[in-house]
């Protein structure tokens, strides 16, 4: 099987700042991998360095088959990278449905087929689609985050912290929802502290611990891994 | 009471040259936060493109070509010529700036303003010029609504302007580059993790302004005032005021401001004194700042249509 | 930042301490500047300049020097307001020439005939003073939220507007009255305005002015440089650099940024008290937008929050007219600067010799074209006699009409120098020479005879290219924020 994504031991620099360390990494098509680790290891800098917003000092990244280590992100989502950031991040004062097609920037115009297929995916939205995305309750703010990264037909799904501000009801259906994705067929790499949650729906996972990955594994063995604990617990 | 409409009708007309300006300023702030300086030397330069439009198809008094087509290719001539304009300002003056301190392309676009006002003075020297539109419209032309008299000029510039901020409206609302356009205000790392390039939605964005700031120059030329290469600054600056008004950023915001600007200047004109329009004007600015600083429509910040 | 840390051999926490140090370390001609910049201590070179104007005043009795040194420190006194005001605070005041054109019409009515108030001028200029620092504070109030942006723009507006009132204010009409009353003489400006009376003297000689400013200045520079010593001068910069941070650490922000306005207004309005005694008149079009960008332009270039660049920048922009005013000399600074730019750019002799060799074939060559295909050309001399214009004369291509080619010429360089900026590197020694020829085409044949608009036009350039290239300016270190 080939990779779908892979980051081969990339280094990147805030400034003076070490942030990532030799980190490899690859997400194979089809396949559901989690990105765990605490506070500021540079879960979120992986992110944005697969998805081209902090380019790396050293290291190559490619996306099927093709070195995008050069590439702008704009190039990347076209390829068919999409993103659920970081608590969501919609445009707040533009309505669900503006929101849908910005997600459907780079294919030009959205496609109603798309549309539809987040509607289904979401039934909810086809209500609210005229509101304004901002007045949306959390639950519903995540659903508009996926469906809008999804208007994009991506071939890879990142997700930022999928479970972070919300409550441990909603945290679940979210990972239901990446469950049920990821049984859809999506390939996606999921960025999460919440390990249990995380390992409970993946195929792989990854920790990351000060800029450096210390363990790999398939999430059945990770889950069960004295050192992920330890990974937790201190340097 | 016919006074009264007559100042009216010349301060709508007045305020849909200011709401396009406004408009410039709003959709360049909107997505950079920064204060174009340069647009109202941008309106001078649409001014002059129009002047010397209008000179190769025959000037005023023997076109070559019908008044209505003329017409058409002046504003469309200008508007395209200070849409490119815009984008090359962008492009040299703004975007090496784009992760540096505030004052820095404050400070470049004074200095474009500089370079623009003085470019223009060294080509087309100091003179005046005039559109002499009088000559090719008949000042007698118009229609009358009771005893207000709309001459034709007034009305056609009136119209268009309007027909302009209806098609901005239209492009911002529902094209995808006006959307990206409005989500890069909002959240612009969120915008560019859409995929949204940031740098062709940016270009987009002078395009349209600069080109908006080229139609007024035109429709200020036609009204018969004189075009010279100082003209930007006040309507410069009264653009500025107009989108203040009506809370920077915010576009329905920038054509009420704009009009409303119009509609005060022209009666503090007609009723109280012409030497100190200017003057209410800039108490207007300050009134509004201070009593609502984020104007009259406006959420701070924020495209919105 | 290019080198790798890890080859440095050295660990990381150093490698960042340096990183200041290594900024700073620029080759070529820039570097030699810094070198000296490094070397001399600030007393002796405050000192030192203290005893050449010293010098200066008691020796030279050439009006005409007199006049420009008088003027260069007003100049001088309104960039070391600016320099408080945007230098410390962060502030963009385009207002600014407004309070010293309001300080001077203000001794105007208080020291003519016009309104027949001859005020002592002790009474005067600190009134002036006073009332123009709460001017300032009255514009600084409606951008106190919005600072920023919203505060460069009313008080840009705020400038138009003074002028507008001082044009439209020579006929006003009192309610009550039926004639309209001349306060401010509009377009016509105010003459004949008492010298000033201090130290029991009235000043009669515009050395009399140099002295008093010379005094003023002094004064105004111990007080700049112990302030920003204090602690106010330290919440001034801290401030600037990160406004919320202070807030956060219980500085009243509003409160010193208004300080700043409010001191830099009080400056320009002294300044301007002293000018209009000097030049015993008034008019309103020297309080206009190009003494405003002139006075931008100094700071910017010297160092916006460095004294000294404060310094060096008036002394450049200031003199520099004086002597673009003479085509003799502008013709020869241009090449002088041309030169110069050439030899920063290229950073090593080898390459500079190329340019400048191949800057000269250019030359002969657009001649011999222009002599084959019969284009009128001015055989004679047009220009001043200098060895300069002379020597020039054998090289550069003289069009009978100078004006059209000159326009076009310039369209060309300006956008030659855009493509320039953004050429491949491989390209862009070959444009280098090509620029440099039409350049000085463009000056000695167009520009040279348009002194005003080519100062203009250089200062604009100059803010631009200064904010892309350096926004600290030349001796500034920090950069400036606005917030």
């Amino acid at each position: 099987m080939t990779p779908l994504l892979t980051l081969e031991e990339v280094d990147t620099y805030y400034g003076a700042i070490h942030i990532l360390q030799k980190v490899s990494l690859h997400v194979n098509e089809g396949e559901l991998v989690c990105l765990l680790g605490g506070n500021a290891c540079g879960k979120s800098t992986t992110l944005k360095t697969a998805l081209g917003m902090v380019s790396p000092k050293v290291g190559k990244i490619t996306f099927a088959g093709e070195d995008v280590t050069k590439k702008n992100t704009s190039h990347r989502v076209k390829m068919g990278i999409a993103v659920v950031p970081e608590n969501r991040r919609l445009f707040g004062p533009m309505t669900v449905l503006e929101n849908l097609k910005i997600g459907a920037y780079v294919r030009g115009e959205a496609d109603p087929v798309d549309l539809e297929r987040v509607f289904e995916l979401f039934p909810k939205l086809k209500d609210r689609q005229s509101q304004l995305a901002g007045t949306l309750s959390g639950g519903e703010q995540q659903m508009v985050a996926v469906g809008r990264a999804l208007m994009s037909r991506p071939r890879l799904l990142l997700m930022d912290e999928p479970s972070m501000g919300l409550s441990p009801r909603l945290v679940e259906q979210s990972f239901e929802m990446i469950a049920g994705l990821h049984a859809q067929g999506i390939s996606m790499l999921v960025v999460e502290q919440n390990a249990n949650m995380a390992l409970s729906v993946a195929d792989r996972g990854y920790v990351l611990q000060t800029g450096r990955i210390v363990l790999e594994g398939a999430a059945g063995d990770l889950a069960g891994h004295d050192e992920l604990r330890r990974a937790y617990l201190g340097r | 009471m016919g006074y009264l409409g007559q100042q009216l009708v010349n301060g709508l007309t007045l305020g849909g040259i200011y709401a396009l300006i406004a408009l410039g300023y709003s959709l360049v702030y909107g997505v950079l936060q920064i204060l174009n300086f340069a647009h109202g030397d941008v309106y001078m330069v649409g001014a002059f493109i129009g002047y010397f439009v209008e000179i190769a198809l025959g000037g005023p008094s023997h076109t070559k070509v019908p008044v209505p087509v003329m017409i058409f290719i002046m504003f469309a001539v200008s508007m395209i010529g200070t849409g490119l304009l815009g984008i090359v300002i962008e492009r040299f003056a703004y975007r090496p700036l784009r992760k540096s301190s505030r004052i820095a392309p404050l400070i470049s676009a004074l200095g474009v303003s500089i370079l623009l006002q003085n470019a223009a003075l060294l080509l087309f020297s100091a003179n005046i010029r005039t559109y002499d539109t009088s000559s090719f419209i008949p000042s007698t032309a118009g229609f009358s609504i009771g005893s207000v008299n709309i001459d034709s000029v007034r009305f056609a510039v009136l119209i268009l302007a309007m027909l302009l901020m209806f098609t901005l409206s239209k492009w911002v609302n529902k094209t995808q580059v006006g959307r990206a356009m409005r989500a890069i205000a909002v959240d612009r790392d969120a915008a560019v993790m859409m995929g949204i390039d940031i740098d062709r939605v940016i270009r987009w964005t002078f395009f349209v302004g600069a080109a908006l700031a080229g139609a007024a120059g035109v429709m200020n030329g036609l009204l018969l005032r004189g075009v010279s290469n100082g003209m930007g600054f006040i309507p410069g600056l009264k653009g500025f005021t107009a989108a203040v008004i009506g809370g920077i950023g915010s576009i329905p915001g920038a054509m009420a401001g704009g009009l409303l600007l119009g509609v005060v200047e022209s009666l503090t004109q007609g009723y109280l004194s012409t030497n100190f329009s200017d003057f209410y004007t800039f108490i207007l600015l300050i009134a509004v700042m201070l009593l609502r600083p984020n104007g009259l429509f406006g959420k701070k910040a924020i495209v919105k249509a | 930042m290019s080198e790798d840390t890890s080859k440095l051999g050295i660990g990381t926490d150093e490698w960042v301490a340096q990183h200041e140090k290594r900024l700073q370390r620029r080759s070529g001609a820039l570097g030699i500047v810094d070198l000296l910049n490094q070397r001399v201590s600030n007393k002796v070179r405050y000192s030192a300049l203290g005893v050449a104007a010293i010098v200066f005043g008691l020796f030279v009795h050439n009006l005409y020097l007199l006049r420009i040194a008088s003027n260069l420190g007003v100049f001088l006194m309104m960039t070391l307001g600016i320099n408080i005001v945007m230098g410390f605070a962060g502030l963009l005041d385009l207002g600014f020439v407004a309070f010293y054109g309001f300080g001077a019409y203000a001794y105007a009515l208080t020291s003519s005939s016009q309104l027949n108030q001859h005020w002592p001028t002790y009474l005067s200029v600190p009134a002036i003073v006073i009332a123009t620092a709460f001017l300032g504070y009255l514009v600084s109030l409606p951008s106190r939220r919005l600072f920023g942006d919203y505060l460069a723009i009313v008080t840009l507006f705020f400038g138009q507007i003074f002028i507008q009132l001082v044009l439209s204010s020579d006929s006003i009409t009192f309610p009550g009255h039926t004639d309209s009353t001349d306060i401010t003489g509009g377009s016509n400006g105010i003459p004949g305005l008492d010298p000033f009376k201090l130290f029991g003297r009235a000043f009669k000689s515009t050395s009399d002015y140099y002295w008093l400013l010379l005094i003023v200045i002094t004064l105004l520079l111990i007080a700049v440089v112990r302030v920003n010593r204090t602690r106010v001068g330290r919440a001034w910069r801290t401030v600037r650099e990160d406004p919320l941070a202070s807030q956060s650490m219980g500085i009243k922000v509003n409160n010193l940024k208004t300080l700043a306005f409010v001191v830099g207004a009080a400056i320009a309005g002294l300044a301007g008290a002293i000018f209009a005694g000097i030049q015993s008149a008034v008019f309103i079009n020297g309080f206009d937008i190009p003494l405003l960008t002139l006075i931008y332009a100094a700071v910017i270039l010297g160092g916006s929050g460095s004294i000294p660049g404060s310094i060096i920048g008036a002394f450049v922009m200031s003199v520099l007219p004086e002597i673009l005013r003479v085509q003799n000399y502008s013709e020869f600074l241009f090449l002088a600067v041309l030169v110069i730019t050439i030899g920063v750019i290229g950073k090593n002799w080898k390459k500079l010799a190329i340019n400048i060799v191949s800057l000269i074939a250019i030359g002969y060559f657009v001649k011999a074209l222009f002599s084959l295909s019969h284009m009128t050309t001015t055989p004679t001399k047009t220009w001043a006699i200098a060895p300069v214009s002379k020597a020039l004369q054998y090289w550069l291509v003289l069009p009978a009409n100078r004006i059209v080619w000159g326009n076009m010429a310039f369209i060309a360089l300006v956008a030659l120098v855009a493509y320039y900026s953004i050429a491949h590197e491989k390209i862009k020694p070959w444009l280098l020479p090509i620029i440099a020829y039409i350049a000085i085409f463009v000056w000695e044949d167009r520009l040279v005879a348009d002194a005003s608009t080519t100062r203009q036009l250089i200062i604009g350039a100059m803010l631009v290219v200064m904010m892309i290239v350096r926004p600290q300016g030349f001796l500034g270190k920090t950069r400036v924020e606005v917030l």
